[in-house]
């Protein structure tokens, strides 16, 4: 994440991991999301916050939840169902399940199916915010697998190349592939130029949006730095539009928007819920894993990606550049720095937890 | 692709494309490839000139392929092996076969094993130049499935965000989807702001090269607008350019497609084994998922909402990966193909040169 983003130091809260945990999984629990639920969205968001990844971990995500829990717009008593199955393939229903409740165990079914047939590949419908793609990936690379995931959440924000009128959502993609010493390889991606989670946390943060990041609400690209603005709707009842990632056709968003297309496709009409620009629903999800085995000697596999990422950290940085990274090593190293540190959260987002659990009177002990 | 790619039009010679694909089929038959190689070599390059995708064509390729076959870089009857299988993946050798002859055949793998199971994904190492992806996952759109292609193309070529050393190459990633009556989703990509063969066809056109398309040799990325230089006086960047603008998500992508095909396949990193690198070639049978019919009404109503949306100011209209090289198809495949000079005459003197008949104006 670029600096521009983090929680400025004034005004972090270190939290140990297993207190945050501890409470988020009762927060979930209180409104009525049974012991495995809860503990599948928690290790997601926590996980998240973990790898540095805080637009996709508590901060935004749980009070958004707990209203959704309370709306009705989530199931926190879900009856998943398969609707379809073949050796390798399976579409859930989700029964408007959290994404982040449902996610572990669609991934965890695409395993098995890897195990057994070389490839596994599990699309669900019905559910609600997956929380990013970066979770689940790795639950593949735990066993030895190349693990991806889609989901198409929220359409009608992003405009397309050349258009004007905001089509897709930010419809993020992720892969991850283990290594043997090194960290494994974890890209995780929004197809737009920023997450629309970015923009909430620019707004904490007060964070300002780069020029060709976003347009006005006519589909023009804003081309100078401006304050981060607050969403008033979707599909085009919005002050501002998303922009594919590369921003100009000259500049590749062509690429961006493509991508974002490849995540509709393989999520919403793969699981057959249709396309959500059209229907305006909430979206749907894939996750797939593969087996490198199935290919390939896993050990030589993995001695091929230490020397590949080794070769990349150890190359000579360009001018202005500290160091060369690959994707999943600075998430890496914030893992184990949070997991021994605590993970440094805004105070406004210790406040929230503070105020809604005493609100609802369950423990809330962070400090 | 951008206008500047185009070849300026009183250097045009529009060519027929039986004429042109049987001719290129005809050289590689001279050169000692089978019927069957010529062929699919033939469809994948002529497939490219007609989808207007003139990079991964006759043009450049052709003689390249040519030279290799005569210095013994690629093998033209190769001795193809299943190295590893399982119901739904294979690892083959390629015996040094180029990528356009072998990959129609290990695409048609995956579909058949996806036809069975659900998914099918074949990866094929000791392989030469695949011509881009695009051509390989429309072999699987025409079956109602998902087709998903990677190649690691020679290694060396593309800077990582932040660094100076080059690493990966173009590595280009293709999907493709049918829809029901729309033209099928067809996004085929380089993982570098610019494909290396695009940067030959300016050679060419005589088009420049656009701001941060580029770096120099300390991987510096060139900010105005420039004539190509030489061979080996620059890198490539991975697209978005710079990391303000995204260019990790190029290189991250770019990673993606070397781990599929150059590790995944065990032919090892491109940078560190003398391989021209591997594919990776995926279907994904949509039946296995839901309903063939519904998926491409879907496509079909999604694609026309793009197609119908108003454009931006300054544009004409909004199109899909896969649109205008639809278009392009049906154009080309009525009036020809629209060749650079240089090229038709290139194709006139070797015919000459090794005793083939031609007939292409």
């Amino acid at each position: 994440m670029l600096d521009r983003f983090k929680v400025p130091e004034e005004d972090k809260v270190y939290v140990p991991v297993e207190k945050i945990t501890k409470v988020t999984e009762n927060i979930l629990k209180s409104s009525g999301v049974s012991e495995e639920g809860a503990k599948n969205s928690t290790s997601v968001l926590i996980g998240n916050d973990l790898r540095g990844v805080e637009t996709h971990g508590v901060s935004n995500g749980l009070r958004l939840y707990v209203e959704k829990y309370a709306s009705g717009d989530y199931n926190s008593n879900p009856d998943i169902k398969i609707v379809r199955e073949s050796a390798t393939t399976a579409t859930i229903d989700g029964d408007n399940a959290l994404g982040a409740e449902i996610g572990p165990i669609a991934m965890e079914m695409a395993i098995e199916k890897a195990e057994k047939y070389g490839m596994g590949c599990v699309v669900v419908s019905n559910t609600g915010h997956l929380a990013g793609c970066g979770y689940y990936p790795l639950q593949a690379v735990e066993k030895d697998m190349i693990g991806q995931a889609m989901t198409s959440g929220g359409a009608g924000l992003t405009v397309p190349t050349w258009g004007s009128e905001p089509i897709l959502g930010t419809n993020p993609v992720a892969w991850a592939a283990p290594a043997d010493e090194m960290p494994p390889f974890l890209f995780d991606i929004a197809t737009t130029q920023i997450a629309s989670n970015k923009i909430g946390l620019a707004l904490r943060t007060g964070a300002k949006i780069l020029p060709g990041w976003i347009t006005d609400k006519d589909g023009e690209p804003i081309l100078e730095e401006v304050d981060a603005p607050q969403r008033t709707g979707r599909h085009g009842e919005s002050n501002y539009h998303l922009l594919p990632f590369g921003g100009t056709r000259e500049n590749g968003s062509h690429k961006g928007f493509g991508l974002g297309m490849v995540v509709e496709i393989m999520t919403n009409e793969l699981s057959g819920m249709g396309p959500a620009p059209v229907l305006h629903h909430e979206g749907s999800d894939m996750f797939a894993a593969y087996s490198i085995d199935a290919f390939t000697d896993v050990k030589k596999f993995k001695k091929d990606m230490d020397q590949l990422l080794s070769k990349i950290i150890n190359s000579k940085p360009a001018s202005g550049y500290d160091r060369v990274v690959y994707a999943g090593l600075m998430e890496n190293e914030e893992y184990l720095k949070r997991s021994q540190e605590g993970i440094p959260y805004h105070k406004e987002v210790i406040e929230w937890f503070e105020n809604y659990c005493n609100e609802i009177g369950i423990d809330c002990e962070l400090r | 692709m951008l206008e500047r790619f185009k070849v300026p039009d009183e250097d045009k010679i529009f060519v027929d494309s039986e004429k042109i694909f049987d001719l290129t089929k005809n050289i590689l038959k001279n050169i000692g490839v089978s019927e069957q190689g010529a062929n699919n070599t033939a469809s994948v390059l002529i497939g490219n000139d007609l989808r207007g995708v003139e990079s991964h064509g006759v043009s450049n390729g052709l003689r390249l392929y040519l030279d290799r076959y005569k210095d013994g870089t690629y093998n033209p009857s190769p001795n193809i092996k299943i190295l590893r299988e399982t119901p739904t993946t294979a690892k083959i050798d390629g015996d040094n076969a180029i990528g356009t002859e072998i990959g129609p055949v290990a695409m048609d793998m995956a579909i058949e094993k996806a036809q069975k199971y659900g998914m099918g994904s074949v990866s094929v190492i000791n392989t030469g130049h695949l011509a881009g992806c695009g051509h390989y996952v429309l072999q699987a759109a025409e079956k109602d499935m998902i087709g998903h292609c990677y190649t690691g193309s020679p290694a060396g070529q593309t800077l990582p965000t932040g660094g100076s050393e080059p690493i990966l190459g173009t590595n280009p990633v293709a999907w493709g989807a049918p829809a029901n009556e729309m033209p099928s989703f067809l996004f085929d990509i380089a993982t570098s702001q610019v494909a290396g063969n695009k940067i030959e066809l300016t050679r060419r056109t005589g088009a420049k090269l656009l701001p941060s398309w580029i770096a120099d040799k300390s991987g510096n990325p060139i900010i105005e607008e420039i004539e190509t230089p030489s061979k080996g006086d620059y890198h490539l960047l991975p697209f978005g350019g710079t990391r303000e603008n995204g260019s990790h998500k190029g290189y991250g992508l770019g990673m993606v497609a070397e781990i599929m095909s150059n590790i995944l396949s065990g032919a090892g990193p491109g940078l560190f084994n003398d391989h021209q690198g591997s594919d990776y070639f995926a279907a994904y049978s949509i039946d296995a998922f839901t309903d063939v019919q519904k998926f491409k009404l879907d496509m079909d109503s999604l694609l026309t909402k793009i197609i119908d949306s108003k454009p931006a100011k300054g544009f004409e209209r909004v199109v899909y990966a896969g649109f205008l090289e639809n278009e392009e198809f049906e154009k080309r495949s009525t009036k020809g193909i629209p060749y650079h000079k240089e090229v038709v005459t290139w194709f006139e003197n070797y015919c000459k040169k090794v005793g083939v008949d031609f007939n292409l104006r």
